[in-house]
């Protein structure tokens, strides 16, 4: 069992990047206590945003089953979603944390026992999975409660029944994982897993916005059709929930809560659940570390007689500035995180608004509140709307904010080129700029699709998110190279977790709403808009652009790596 | 010709100094072996002669170019070999090599010419195609070693270059070296592996802690220590010599 414990702290550590026990008598300096706040307020401001989401979602519903007398169908609801959803993010968790990396294989080459090994990675796995249910059931207890008063041992109840959900759920999903990766050579590569886990991800998150956008809408127009289609007792969800014991027997017990049926309930959910985490690690273990080997074999491809022909067409003369720019974007669209987390951004975000805008178009149009801001839209605010979703789109790839962290292995090689810092600095900004005007575009042609705009609307809203775009990815350069995070140990840290690229978010949000507001309150038209918010910006930009150079070359010369 | 003269260099955060008044001269048709244990100072010594880091004092030239007055002239005038062959995995091989011939801004048919012999001799040409992340850490070296030769410097510096390489690449990296040097190029590089330095090396520099030890043949050497030892006997007599009179 020790050396179970050991290994889940590895791997919750590992996981969830944590820090480590702090050494006697270390003290926290200021930029660690800065980042600990830092995070700590991204924290709350995260589970806030949730929280708003969730109980709304909750909320609505309950008014909308209680409109019919059927209230109590909620909490068996927020089991089901709690299930599904845990179902579906623990696949995703449990396929990226596989094969972490090879540290696994020198795991496999310790005394440990394969139940512990397993076991352990179950457990790291379940940890954000019984918080997220913890957050999703909570959330709708804590509607239930204010509405309907029940007896308090109802949130004991839900908060057992919160834990033990994800379990089956998880169990579920290595039971398919464990065999598939066995047999399936192509998926024993982490980068596969990564682009499939992150594919799938996005997939299950659009599916997800379009059931909650769609819920919302329906909220809004049509509360019977919630209480009978969504959530009713003849709903797939009520249906499924009656079909899953572990979920009708939480439900049982949060209806009931102050009877001995409530205790006897959760006992029965507890067996049933801890029952699957039993045959999980009795049946699986032994596959799942069988299944680790082979995961960092690669297989290379040899050209053979096509060498001298593939050297022929790809051995070229180029420009030394292109040659920069399209390492700069190889090197990050390749990695599928960046990508991911990066550039892909572009596509991903009018997708989501296009999901709201086919769910929620009617109920907005149909919505007398709205009709004001319509009137608005179509009398020129319309391009700022639109300009400042390019600015957005534009601003929001991380690439430059985070160039030079990303680029942290290869500095020391990079400096000893002779490629002036100027340069080396402009192709990293090209490679933000390239991104930022596709971004503008795709947000300007979107916006201006959506509201109908005219051509100068659409010209004087590109503009403006021409101008944001090049300060924001201008800002963000300067901010990681005059910070740049140089020590990482996963690819990740320097993008993700970089507090440059969550400084620029939070500084392109409120240059974005800042400029949204001068804008609408001055009642600015579509071209005095552009020159403010498109031509101050550019100005600065260039300001900006002719001060760095010498700049980078400084910095530069400072980094040491 | 690679010369540095009373060149210190302590790291900004850590206050550690990593070279302390190190003087090297390696002189054209030259093969400089530089050895040292563990954290003497070899890789921030490379650093500081190819213009990675700057000294704190004292001066680094290449073909007498100052690296602090023209460093994009003196940076083309070497190629190098680094110690980290985890550089830009998500390109392709045949991308890296295109990317390095671009910023010293070679032509056409001379990188052809060279790649193909380079990556011919090293066996990496028919997987040129593949991505660096795929190649295995020996391929990984052989690939830098070509790249750092697609420009055809006249000085060449590698650290630690035999570290993953197979025997027969092992054996070709030797004999290039070896022929460089018989072509008046300057070839310099680090080394744990005594037996490399002893057969390879037309002279030779130790270093430890920061400091350099002992520079010049072997031969001198030996005569310094006082008896016909191995170049690793006479090393660890030098670098403990040294330890105690610390001590």
């Amino acid at each position: 069992m020790k050396v179970y414990f050991s290994l889940a702290a590895l791997y919750i550590r590992s996981f969830y990047n944590l820090p480590g026990k702090r050494a006697p008598g270390a003290k926290l300096d200021g930029k660690k206590i800065g980042k600990l706040v830092g995070m700590t307020v991204l924290v709350l401001f995260l589970l806030a945003n949730l929280g708003v989401m969730f109980v709304g979602l909750n909320l609505g519903l309950y008014e909308s089953l209680a409109s019919v007398g059927m209230q109590g169908m909620l909490l068996l609801n927020a089991v089901v979603m709690a299930t599904v959803m845990t179902l579906i993010i623990g696949f995703l968790t449990s396929l990226s944390t596989y094969y972490l990396n090879d540290m696994e294989l020198q795991l496999l080459a310790m005394p440990i026992k394969p139940r512990a090994l397993f076991a352990a990675k179950f457990t790291a796995v379940y940890v954000s999975e019984a918080i997220f249910s913890l957050f999703f059931i909570l959330s709708a207890m804590v509607i239930f409660g204010i509405k309907e008063q029940p007896h308090p041992l109802m949130y004991l109840w839900g908060t057992l029944a919160a834990f033990l959900v994800p379990i089956p759920a998880l169990a579920a999903c290595y039971f398919v994982q464990v065999p598939l990766l066995s047999v399936a050579r192509f998926l024993k590569n982490r980068q596969t897993i990564l682009l499939v886990g992150g594919v799938l991800g996005l997939a299950m998150g659009l599916g997800f916005n379009l059931y909650y956008q769609t819920m919302f809408s329906r909220l809004a127009t049509d509360p019977a059709w919630i209480a009978q289609n969504m959530a009713g007792p003849e709903s797939l969800v009520a249906q499924a929930g009656r079909a899953w014991p572990p979920a009708y027997l939480a439900w049982k017990a949060m209806s009931q809560p102050a009877s001995a049926q409530a205790a006897l309930s959760l006992l029965g959910m507890a067996a049933f659940c801890l029952s699957f985490l039993a045959a999980a690690v009795l049946v699986l273990s032994g596959a799942y570390a069988k299944s680790l080997v082979g995961f960092n074999e690669v297989r290379l491809r040899r050209l053979g007689a096509r060498t001298g022909e593939y050297l022929d067409r790809n051995l070229r003369r180029g420009h030394a500035f292109g040659t920069l720019v399209l390492r700069e974007v190889r090197m990050m669209n390749r990695e599928p995180m960046y990508l991911l987390n990066g550039p892909f951004i572009i596509v991903l975000m009018p997708v989501i608004f296009g999901i709201m805008l086919a769910a929620q178009k009617d109920a907005f149009l149909s919505d007398p509140d709205m009709a004001g801001l319509l009137a608005l839209l179509q009398s020129g605010g319309g391009a700022v709307i639109a300009g400042l979703a390019g600015a957005f789109l534009g601003s929001g790839t991380s690439i430059t904010c985070t160039a030079v962290s990303r680029d942290a292995k290869a500095l020391p090689y990079i400096k000893s080129l002779p490629i002036k810092a100027g340069r080396y600095f402009l192709a990293k900004l090209a490679h933000g700029l390239i991104f930022g005007v596709f971004g503008a575009v795709a947000g300007v042609g979107l916006l201006t699709w959506a509201l109908g705009l005219g051509a100068s609307d659409a010209a004087a809203g590109l503009a403006m998110a021409l101008g944001l775009s090049a300060l924001v990815n201008m800002a963000g350069l300067w901010l990681d190279t005059a910070n740049p995070r140089l020590k990482w140990d996963n690819p990740m840290a320097a993008l993700k977790q970089n507090p440059n690229s969550v400084i620029m978010i939070l500084g392109t949000m409120g240059l974005i709403g800042g400029a949204g507001y001068l804008a609408f309150s001055q009642g600015l038209s579509s071209w005095q808009a552009a020159a403010w918010f498109g031509l101050v910006p550019g100005v600065a930009f260039a300001a900006l652009l002719a001060a760095f150079p010498a700049y980078a070359e400084r910095r530069l010369a400072a980094m040491e790596v | 010709m690679i010369e540095l003269s009373r060149v210190s260099k302590s790291y900004a955060k850590s206050g550690v100094k990593a070279v302390n008044d190190a003087d090297v001269t390696v002189k054209n048709g030259e093969i400089f072996g530089f050895l040292g244990p563990n954290g003497a100072g070899k890789t921030t010594t490379i650093k500081l002669m190819t213009g990675v880091l700057k000294p704190d004092s004292g001066t680094v030239s290449i073909d007498g170019i100052d690296m602090a007055e023209r460093a994009l002239d003196a940076k083309r005038r070497f190629g190098y070999v680094t110690d980290n062959p985890e550089l830009f995995a998500r390109l392709k091989a045949s991308e890296y090599l295109n990317f390095v011939a671009d910023v010293y801004g070679v032509d056409t048919a001379d990188r052809r010419e060279r790649v193909e012999r380079y990556a011919s001799l090293f066996e990496i040409k028919d997987v040129l195609n593949a991505s660096i992340g795929s190649y295995s850490h020996g391929m990984k070296q052989k690939l830098l070693v070509t790249a750092s030769l697609v420009h055809d410097p006249d000085n060449w510096i590698l650290d630690e270059p035999m570290v993953g390489l197979d025997p027969r690449s092992s054996f070709n990296l030797k004999e290039l070296m070896r022929e460089r040097a018989a072509a008046g190029k300057t070839v310099f590089f680090s080394t744990h592996v005594m037996e490399v330095a002893e057969r390879l090396c037309d002279r030779l520099s130790i270093i430890n802690k920061g400091a350099i030890l002992f520079t010049g043949t072997l031969a001198e050497l030996k005569t310094r220590g006082g008896s016909d030892s191995s170049l690793e006997k006479l090393f660890l007599e030098l670098v403990d010599d040294k330890e105690e009179a610390k001590a």
